[in-house]
């Protein structure tokens, strides 16, 4: 037993300190880091305009319990989320092509808890800048966040949310181990989040079928609860997301854990 | 004269030998090539599965509708879909130039820019550009007019990507490494090339219209092929061919200022 609790102590300190590294990676490429908030307020003001000509500026409207203040602020924190997510699948594909995984295999870590680490590190600190940027542009158009607990609930749910975007980007860049290439199973992904993950769009706005289909995936708890219930803050809500998101992480944890057994055995390498 | 007619047949003969291999070399991982070009084919048709959603919320948006948008997408993702097939190291013109693989291009005995252009193929593009016919043939007009339009509004549109490209990318000549920047600009300029033209208005549909000029390609649907406006038409052929013409100009210019280490390798 004690030597379980020092083994996950060990684990932990490695952790800490593999994401430690990695946030001091992010300070050192400042350069990178503007021109990806740039790109958060070009598309943010895209959305903007869009949204407002479709509510024909009007901030009274409500379509679907959301006003056009609601919806451009709901639109601010799924950007700040999809665009906090580091380019995982890349990473490992770019591994398993240049055989750098070999060195990745042989550490005294996890490689899955590596990537975690690595990933949690980048994405929390992005998530803040994303979302500070984001108010910036936000604000002068619209009118301040005063979404009271809606903060709170943001915040509970960022983390199980950005977890599960972690896991599903995990699973689609293991299967470089069998196939190399996955940029266009990274596409989809990517496009099944934009949509049916209610990052484009609330899912309260989706037809009533659709609506019923998304309740069954994972992709609305990395995006849609945390967004949601930053502008229409629930209690009980909360809970039922938390509840929902912890359930989604052990399903896909383990999905990883399976994959990641069973490309290991599969995968040759040659130098790295 | 004979001279000039003999260099064009000889560039011809280049180019045309080098669409085949990259071809050939794509087709040598046939399953991937059609694996990368599918799921970009997928990707694309998630996008116009957003649309329909929010069209369905609200069906005419500063007179836009579905239809509108579907054929929006067919011109943005065809034309850019040929422009990368055939052209392919448009959008990379700033890493070239900044990481002195330009060196190899300067050895060759054909213009460098058109040799940069054409040694690559865009394996995804031959998704983006399959997808755009899908699209022209689901909802657009497919009598001869329509078709000649619709063929217009592809290379109008392909156009423009490889000339905004060339010029965005002509700037790591002269401020060095400009690759971030450059990468930014090819997304925001699909992005926008995305969206309806009329969302936007006052300065940013001013900007869209002459600094990013990719109002001329999301204003086709409507310009082109819904209700064909001869002025726009005639002023869209006209940027597109001036500005492809402008980035070859700057190209040969910023060449002149073109400095690197000795980088000549042999590319795989």
């Amino acid at each position: 037993m004690g030597e379980e609790i020092n083994r996950w102590t060990a684990a932990g300190r490695k952790a800490a300190a593999v994401g430690k590294i990695a946030f001091r990676h992010q300070l050192a490429y400042k350069t990178d880091f503007a021109m990806r908030c740039f790109f958060l307020l070009f598309i943010l003001f895209v959305f903007i305009q869009l949204w407002s000509t479709a509510y024909g500026g009007n901030f009274e409207t409500v379509i679907s319990g959301f006003t056009l203040k609601q919806i451009v602020w709901y639109l601010v924190f799924t950007e700040a989320l999809t665009l906090a997510a580091p380019p995982l699948c890349a990473r490992i594909e770019e591994e398993v092509k240049n055989g750098d995984v070999a060195i990745r295999l042989i550490r005294p870590q996890s490689y899955v808890g590596y990537h975690f680490s690595v990933f949690a590190s980048e994405a929390l600190t992005r998530f803040l800048v994303h979302l500070l940027v984001g108010s910036a542009i936000t604000w002068p158009f619209v009118g301040p966040p005063a979404f009271g607990y809606g903060w709170f609930g943001l915040l509970a749910l960022s983390a199980g949310a950005l977890t599960i975007t972690f896991l599903l980007l995990a699973i689609v860049g293991l299967c470089a181990f069998w196939v190399e290439e996955t940029s266009g199973l990274y596409f989809v992904l990517q496009k099944l989040q934009f949509t049916i993950g209610g990052m484009l769009l609330p899912i309260d706005l989706m037809p009533e079928w659709l609506q019923r289909v998304c309740a069954w995936l994972p992709f609305q708890a990395a995006l849609y609860f945390p967004a949601r219930m930053a502008v229409h803050y629930d209690a009980a809500l909360l809970a039922k997301h938390l509840a929902v998101q912890a359930a989604w992480i052990a399903v896909l944890a383990f999905a990883v854990g399976r994959i990641y057994r069973r490309g290991a055995t599969k995968l040759h390498v040659n130098g790295g | 004269m004979l001279t000039a007619v003999n260099r064009i047949g000889a560039n011809a003969r280049y180019v045309w030998t080098c669409w085949k291999v990259n071809l050939a070399s794509a087709m040598e991982y046939r399953l991937s090539f059609l694996l990368l070009a599918g799921m970009m084919f997928v990707n694309n048709f998630i996008w116009l599965f957003f649309w329909s959603l929010f069209f369905g919320r609200f069906p005419i948006v500063q007179g836009w509708e579905l239809h509108d948008v579907m054929l929006l997408w067919a011109i943005s993702a065809g034309g850019f879909g040929w422009a990368a097939m055939l052209f392919g190291n448009f959008p990379r013109i700033a890493s070239i130039v900044a990481t002195g693989q330009l060196d190899v291009y300067l050895s060759q005995p054909r213009p460098v820019l058109l040799s940069v252009l054409v040694s690559r193929c865009s394996v995804t593009a031959a998704g983006d550009f399959a997808f755009g016919v899908a699209v022209y043939l689901m909802v657009g007009d497919t009598s001869l007019t329509g078709a000649l339009l619709f063929v217009l509004g592809l290379l109008i549109s392909g156009l423009l990507f490889i000339a905004v490209m060339v010029i965005a990318g002509c700037s790591a000549f002269f401020i060095g490494n400009a690759e971030g920047m450059t990468q930014q600009l090819f997304n925001s300029f699909i992005a926008l090339t995305t969206y309806p033209s009329d969302i936007f208005r006052g300065l940013a549909k001013l900007a869209i219209f002459t600094i990013v000029p990719a109002g001329f390609i999301s204003y086709l649907p409507i310009g082109l092929l819904k209700s064909p406006e001869p002025g726009f038409a005639i002023l869209a052929t006209f940027v597109a061919f001036g500005l492809t013409l402008a980035g070859s100009l700057l190209f040969r210019l910023g060449l002149r200022k073109y400095a690197s280490g000795n980088t000549i390798a042999m590319r795989s």
